[in-house]
């Protein structure tokens, strides 16, 4: 019987991995990720997992055993968060590349200088190109639904690529809330046993990642990217799965809050979403037609649903939880893609960015009517007089 | 929405450029043939099987394990296939039998390898 229980983000994706039985994991400590390893430490040292856990001396060393964990044909596990996620960067490409399914877990901090314990998506966000699926929870809940719909959407033979689970650290990491834990039945309805297609061994011997010629990159980039272009109708067709064997009610790519009659919107993932959900309804009840898209991933980017989503809205504000210094809009990542995605529309509306939620700090309801304001104005003026505000730091 | 929106258009990878799934392949038994890799080289050891003394040491220092020892012929035997020509054989060589001799200088030097495999 699924379970109700109350869990950290952290607790919840540990509980899924156990659930999905992956088979190796590689832990290197950093917080606010490590409670994930913890929980899954002990549920190997109590023999609730058959899994084989490794202390990698590094997250590069975690990366660089998954790889090959997966490659021998196991389900492999791993996270991280902050610098440490970018301490791994030279193995996202080669996971890609080879192909191997295997799963981060990452509970996102701020990148140094200097150390900053806080939340911001900055750390994910650095290796969204690397060819890895992508996407962000917002409650505990959803952190346990997106461990296993990574698991499998990522091992779908048509895909074939590794996932980044990603949460807000703290916000979702550490506070708890309520989740109902699946049952192991559902599980092994929704997620088959994961089938490496030319797996390590001694009776069948295969080489993975040798050097290849510069004649044989562009075709390999070329076969990644038809990959992506199939990964979408994996994602809807997993999803649809998801919703009707645990009763949910996601949306593959966006949700779509209070938007169908919106006039502004907020543009966002993560954690915050759930102050921008009462900020909204807020809103509503004073005359304010305010909505909510919510990208749920960023990796394959919903291009199209975004276009259709926010077609009839007059402004819409991206709020940016991760930077982009000297970027297009010298604000954050969002509202690039975000621009990009509603160019071709005939009448489109007018777009912003808010930096807000760095470094670890609260997005305040009051922020969001303060970003509301600024939405409402421009909607009447039919244009944007600014590509970004740095939300508390604008001079009067 | 009246105007339809953009495609992501298609990709597909001609079936001469097809590399296999995540560059995976059989493994070699000796050598991988399926990833010549010496495109790169400028110069080429040569040997000179007079003063060679078949100690083995270039077949010890080669980062490529592209010397072996025929022992048949008893000589040692260079794999073109592999051989970045980094001549650290040549440097290493205790009695001076290997040249660096220009890839150019050879009728079949500077091997392009046009197609994949």
């Amino acid at each position: 019987m699924p379970q109700e229980r109350n869990l950290t983000g952290c607790s919840a994706a540990a509980q899924a991995a156990k659930l999905a039985e992956v088979e190796v994991i590689c832990s290197y400590p950093i917080r606010p990720y490590t409670a994930i390893m913890m929980e899954l430490a002990k549920m190997v040292a109590n023999g609730e997992l058959k899994a084989e856990f490794v202390h990698g001396e590094g997250e590069h060393a975690q990366l660089s055993v998954v790889l090959g964990a997966s490659a021998a044909g196991a389900r492999a596990y791993t996270g991280s968060a902050g610098v440490g996620v970018t301490y791994a960067f030279e193995l996202y490409s080669p996971i890609a590349g080879g192909r191997y399914p295997v799963q981060m877990a990452i509970a996102d901090r701020t990148l140094d200088p200097p150390g900053d314990f806080g939340s911001e998506h900055t750390d994910a966000m650095s290796f969204r190109d690397q060819g890895w699926l992508m996407g962000w929870a917002c409650s505990p809940q959803e952190v346990f639904d997106n461990t296993l719909m990574g698991f499998r959407i990522g091992e779908d033979p048509r895909v074939m690529l590794p996932q980044a689970i990603c949460q807000d650290g703290y916000f979702l990491s550490h506070i708890p809330d309520k989740v109902i834990v699946a049952d192991p039945a559902q599980v092994k309805e929704f997620l088959p046993p994961y089938k490496a297609p030319h797996s390590l061994s001694p009776t069948c011997p295969v080489s993975h990642g040798p050097q290849i010629r510069p004649d044989q990159g562009a075709p390999m980039d070329a076969q990644r990217a038809a990959t992506f272009l199939e990964v979408p109708k994996v994602i809807e067709e997993a999803t649809a799965d998801f919703n009707r064997i645990f009763g949910r009610n996601y949306d593959p790519f966006l949700e779509k809050y209070r938007l169908e009659d919106a006039e502004i919107a907020f543009f966002i993932q993560g954690a915050h979403a759930n102050t921008c959900r009462k900020a909204v309804d807020a809103m509503r009840k004073s005359g304010v037609k305010a909505g909510m898209a919510r990208l749920r991933w960023l990796r394959p980017w919903p291009t199209h649903e975004i276009a259709v989503a926010l077609a009839h809205v007059k402004a819409v504000g991206s709020i940016e939880t991760s930077t982009s210094y000297g970027g297009a809009m010298r604000g954050g990542n969002l509202i690039h893609e975000l621009r990009a995605s509603l160019y071709d529309l005939e009448e489109r509306p007018v777009v912003t960015s808010f930096m807000a939620g760095l470094g670890g700090e609260t997005i305040w309801p009051e922020d969001f009517h303060f970003m509301a304001k600024v939405l409402t104005k421009m909607a009447k003026d039919k244009r944007a007089d600014q590509y970004v505000r740095w939300l508390g730091f604008e001079a009067d | 929405m009246s105007k339809k929106l953009p495609g992501y258009g298609t990709i597909t990878v001609p079936q001469e450029r097809e590399v296999p799934f995540g560059a995976i392949t059989p493994a070699p038994v000796r050598q991988q043939d399926l990833f010549v890799t010496s495109n790169w080289r400028m110069v080429r050891p040569v040997i000179d099987q007079e003063t060679c003394t078949r100690c083995l040491t270039c077949y010890i220092v080669c980062p490529d394990a592209c010397w072996s020892y025929n022992e048949e012929e008893d000589q040692m035997e260079w794999n073109w296939k592999f051989c970045k020509g980094c001549q650290i054989c040549i440097h290493q060589c205790p009695v001076e039998c290997l040249s660096p001799i220009p890839e150019l200088d050879f009728e079949d030097g500077v091997h392009r390898l046009e197609k994949p495999f």
